[in-house]
């Protein structure tokens, strides 16, 4: 078992690094120049040759990523440009807010698509799980930045239940968590009623049945519980995904969050920032899918006993 | 030759030890539907038959004769949104039928399911323990206490002898074979001391090693407690073991119906006879026995073998004038049952088979 962890870990470990390497190349591959972001198009070929000494951008892309690396060991990142403070302690001030949203998600998205789905699994071809399952394809197909903007106009604007904009109260939260948790919502309940279908039909929960268990223990502890591994993952993928930013929802809602702040960093050029950020995210997102992997043992005896049938 | 016939024979058979009680289930015009999209399809068609205490009724049939599909819409185990059950099914006096709301009364307490498949048939992420006792728990245990639950549990699973019985409840069924599996199945169908035991083919995913030592315990918990057991099986060894009226199913309709020594010795038609043939002839088998021959039975052993030439002839041609219950399955006392289902059963069988045509 720790032998388990220390693998994952190592995994993650160098799946970050990867990851912070490529975004480093990437950036500087990609068009605009930072000092010009920093100086303004007004700035003469000296203040931008000055801007670009000062950032250290003047020398050759190897030794930037020399003393990359060194900033990534002593976990400083350099100073972003734009807001003239250590660029990690940028990120990790935004960090809190997506987190919240995620989180705030993610359980939206539990608690409605799971009972959802087990309710679609149980009325199969009726009309009422028709009509749920024609709601659930427009929730997968409608775009989150026009949910966004729809749900603002409704509940910001003409009906003012909700701030429009920012996290100044709780009420901030409700709006960007609907819209990122519809999408979700669509997608896990889908999968959710697929799975409980495959799993009414298994040879198990007919004996089961058969010895007089009651259809809510089939239901929940039987099917669900059978269900309950492939449903956990996608829950938890999801959420890690969400930890990167939500970017599009909270450059909606003006959130002051880590999606928020990407927008930004990549407008300006601001490599240190865009690199924390990323750094910050991989970890995060490595961190969650280790919780996933240690949870299946838990979830599932045939992963924690090994396949020893002794036929 | 149908039904009525069987039944009669029955009645007089209970009349004579001393009680004319109710059938545990009784079964009249039965009929399975099947709503397919090739339209409605009769799987099951017109069927009656009863099985009284202590009795072994076997449906036999080829795959598809609709045999299965009778055990599943006697329980009510069909999807009720494919398959359209009528006529009339008393199971313990109740109508599962007339009344849907009565096969809740009998699941788990006076009617239970061996199902065909035991690697399939638990939840693989439950354990063995906690499917175990929520069975006991249904059955309306005298006490709900945990340490009643586990030690009821415990004695459970030492009837079906398996061993060290504390240890197998907290494994899963991936962590045990098919064999055991099956007693573990047969521990919670016994869960609630039910009359009627429903088995849908319970040997036909096991190794024929094992086959035999469930078939003895099936038998061995009949006479202990007088269960009656409707049998599903396509096989004639089985059947012929344990039986003591054999329906032969085709199309979903009874083409035969009588007690097991008439219908191999006397297959009164040509698909019985073809399924009589069918059963495969194993030669070397009968002169390399892996076990001694022996008389003493022991039924505690599931894998055990036992080839008794002796004994094989006798079920062939030699009691004409004995019991049939003695002949196609041995009473208490039994002195050898021949657990070995298809191999030493089915020369002479076979034999039968060929010398009426």
């Amino acid at each position: 078992m720790t032998n388990y962890i220390l693998k994952r870990l190592g995994q993650g470990l160098l799946t970050v690094f990867l990851t912070v390497s490529t975004v480093f190349i990437l950036i500087r591959l990609a068009p605009g120049d930072p000092a010009v972001s920093y100086a303004g198009p007004l700035a003469t070929t000296e203040q931008l040759a000055k801007v670009r000494e000062q950032f250290g951008l003047d020398r050759p892309v190897l030794e930037q990523y020399w003393i990359f690396l060194q900033q990534l060991f002593t976990g400083n990142l350099g100073t972003s440009y734009s807001f003239q403070a250590p660029a990690m302690q940028v990120v990790a001030e935004r960090m809190p807010y997506t987190l919240t949203l995620a989180t705030a998600s993610i359980l939206l998205t539990a608690v409605v698509a799971i009972p959802l789905g087990v309710w679609m699994s149980r009325r199969p071809d009726t009309n009422r799980e028709l009509g749920v399952n024609v709601l659930t394809i427009a929730g997968q197909s409608m775009p989150d930045f026009w949910t966004g903007i729809m749900l603002l106009t409704g509940f910001a604007v003409l009906i003012p239940l909700f701030p429009a904009s920012g996290f100044a109260t709780w009420g901030g939260l409700v709006l960007p968590t609907v819209t990122i948790a519809i999408l979700q919502i669509a997608l896990i309940s889908r999968m959710v009623r697929r799975e409980m279908t495959a799993n009414f039909a298994a040879p198990f929960l007919t004996v089961a049945r058969s010895r007089g268990v009651r259809n809510s223990v089939l239901t929940w502890r039987y099917a669900m519980g059978n269900s309950a591994i492939p449903v956990f993952t996608a829950l938890g993928t999801r959420f890690a995904a969400m930890l990167n930013g939500v970017v599009v929802v909270e450059v909606v809602f003006a959130w002051p969050g880590v999606g928020s702040l990407i927008v930004r960093a990549l407008e300006t050029r601001d490599y240190p920032l865009i690199q924390a950020t990323v750094l910050l995210t991989a970890l995060l997102a490595v961190a969650v899918q280790l919780v996933i992997d240690l949870a299946y043992p838990l979830l599932d005896p045939r992963v924690r006993l090994g396949k020893a049938a002794t036929a | 030759m149908n039904a009525h016939d069987a039944a009669g024979q029955t009645n007089t058979a209970h009349a004579h030890t001393g009680h004319q009680e109710q059938a545990l289930l009784e079964i009249r015009n039965f009929q399975v539907e099947l709503i397919t999209d090739a339209g409605i399809v009769r799987a099951v068609d017109s069927v009656s038959f009863s099985i009284h205490r202590g009795e072994t009724v076997t449906i036999i049939g080829e795959s598809g004769s609709g045999k299965s599909t009778t055990a599943m819409g006697i329980l009510r185990l069909l999807p009720e949104d494919l398959a359209v059950i009528s006529g009339s099914v008393l199971i313990d006096g109740a109508d599962v039928i007339a009344e849907p709301k009565a096969i809740d009364k009998v699941r788990g307490k006076t009617l239970a399911l061996i199902p065909q498949d035991p690697m399939t048939a638990l939840s693989p992420v439950h354990s063995i323990g906690s499917q175990l006792s929520e069975a006991i728990r249904i059955a309306g245990a005298a006490s709900k206490e945990k340490d009643a639950v586990r030690a009821r549990a415990i004695r459970l699973l030492e009837q079906v002898h398996i061993p060290t019985p504390d240890k197998q409840l907290k494994k899963y069924p991936h962590q045990l074979s098919g064999g055991m599996l099956q007693r573990v199945l047969i521990a919670i169908a016994l869960a609630s001391e039910p009359q009627l035991l429903v088995a849908d083919e319970p040997t036909s995913a096991l190794d024929v090693t094992v086959q035999g030592g469930i078939l003895d315990l099936l038998l061995e918990l009949q006479e202990q407690r007088g269960i009656g057991i409707l049998m599903i099986t396509h096989d004639l060894g089985v059947a012929r073991l344990i039986s003591d009226r054999i329906h032969v199913m085709k199309d979903g309709s009874f083409v035969e119906s009588g007690e097991v020594q008439q219908i191999v010795e006397h297959p009164a038609t040509q698909y019985t006879r073809s399924l009589l043939a069918a059963v495969p002839v194993l030669g070397p088998w009968d002169e390399t026995p892996a076990v001694p021959a022996g008389d003493t039975a022991s039924s505690e052993d599931p894998g055990v073998r036992k080839n008794d030439d002796g004994d094989s002839t006798a079920d062939g041609d030699g009691t004409a004038g004995g019991d049939a219950t003695a002949v196609g399955r041995p009473a208490v006392g039994r002195p050898a049952v021949d657990t070995t289902t298809t191999a030493p059963g089915a020369a002479p069988l076979t034999r039968t088979g060929v010398r009426h045509d």
